[in-house]
């Protein structure tokens, strides 16, 4: 995660962190969603040569139990994932199946569509800042907890900042449902169970990592969302490690939610390959 | 562009109707011939609470949210306008996204049976009845 994992001497390395600041964009998506898209943007990014496209594939597992009050269960998730990166410019697609137990009914269904694109806006040795648009089509059941009902756009901007063998990184962006907010649509306040979202809301996240070397990294994040008018302040933490090498990066994350119960805990597995 | 056309096609086919209030007023004066005793609990018996109940545990409610219980008229008077955009019928909205389709044959029992659907006119009482419950004291 976060471009914390460079094979050492392959590429500059701003052409390393390319891909690393790609993948701050997808920590501001939706937790879940956003994982597969966040770790296979940076998968993409890492030996990226600026003047050429870069394709991706990726693929998320993951596992979460939650109480909400009115709900407790678990579910799991499985998220494919699809990416293109040419110089500054990138765009993903991710799609998640899941198979969601709430109060002792068991559902399997299409979770929602994120597609996303985004832009480095600056990049030094040292920092790279840039911005985001994530736009989540409603593929998923709202009746059945697996989708928000309605389409989202999230617009965004992040940046990070690099002291070998340190990164810190940070993002702030919008999120909104295009649908009438107190209008015939009602509010369901954070929702659905397997990746809740406020109606409209402010997102964040911030962490850091550290380059332990030999493909390998480990940071710590958090991220979460604040409520515009009613809704429900969010709040994850997260710590995960990753592999990495010139084609393929490896990753496991463990998540708490800490405020607005978007889950317990949820362990993720993610894996994708470029060529 | 390829990817937003997919997108929006993919969701125009898979999302589901969204509940809708149905907009139903009691007339003036309230008529009274919808009670709780008359219409709302043989209602919410014969289609609502082998799931929505009180007495129902987590595991036992086959994905009926907790406080989403319909045994007692206070229950109902809890959440009215959910039940009224759920299950309700009247100018603005006829509701059906409940009762679902499988219901357990006893309260808290696993999905063996098709559930009892109610008619447009019932659906229509309730969510009249409803409206008039609402204003009523209590």
């Amino acid at each position: 995660m976060y471009d914390l994992h460079q094979p050492e001497g392959r590429v500059t390395d701003v052409g390393r962190r390319r891909i690393g600041v790609a993948a701050l964009v997808g920590s501001l998506a939706p937790s879940g969603t956003a994982l597969a898209d966040h770790h296979h943007d940076m998968a993409m990014s890492e030996n990226h040569q600026a003047d050429a496209s870069e394709l991706s594939v990726g693929v998320s597992v993951e596992a979460a139990r939650f109480d909400t009050g009115p709900y407790v269960g678990s579910y799991e998730g499985i998220t494919p994932s699809l990416g293109w990166l040419r110089g500054r410019f990138g765009a993903s697609a991710t799609i998640s199946l899941y198979h969601l137990d709430e109060n002792g009914l068991g559902t399997n269904g299409l979770g929602d569509t994120m597609l996303g694109g985004h832009a480095t806006v600056l990049a030094t040795d040292a920092v790279q800042t840039g911005v985001a648009l994530h736009v989540m089509l409603p593929t998923g059941s709202e009746l059945e907890n697996l989708g928000m009902g309605h389409v989202m756009a999230m617009p965004s901007a992040w940046g990070s900042w690099r002291a070998r063998p340190v990164t810190v990184m940070a993002t702030a962006g919008y999120g909104r449902a295009l649908t009438g907010l107190g209008g015939a649509h009602h509010d369901h306040g954070a929702a659905p169970l397997v990746d809740p979202m406020n109606m409209q809301e402010l997102t964040w996240s911030a962490g850091a990592g550290f380059d332990v070397g030999h493909g390998f990294g480990i940071d710590g994040r958090a991220l979460g969302g604040i409520p515009i008018g009613s809704g429900v302040n969010r709040v994850i933490a997260g710590a995960h490690v990753a592999w990495s090498t010139q084609r393929v990066s490896t990753g496991c994350e463990l998540q708490l939610g800490l405020a607005g119960d978007p889950f317990t805990i949820r362990a993720v597995v993610d894996t994708a390959l470029r060529f | 562009m390829r990817f937003v056309v997919i997108g929006f096609a993919i969701a125009a086919c898979t999302n589901t109707a969204a509940p809708m209030a149905t907009q139903t007023v009691c007339p003036t004066p309230d008529p009274g011939t919808l009670t709780w005793d008359s219409f709302g609990q043989p209602f919410m018996a014969t289609y609502c609470t082998a799931c929505h109940a009180s007495t129902l545990s987590h595991s036992q409610r086959n994905g009926a949210p907790l406080y989403h219980d319909y045994d007692t008229l206070t229950g109902v008077l809890e959440i009215p306008d959910h039940i009224d955009s759920y299950a309700g019928a009247g100018p603005a909205a006829t509701n059906t996204l409940m009762p679902p389709g499988r219901c357990p044959s006893v309260p808290g029992g696993g999905l063996d049976r098709d559930c009892p659907h109610p008619s447009d006119a019932e659906r229509t009482n309730l969510s009249l009845w409803i409206a008039c419950e609402r204003l009523r004291p209590h």
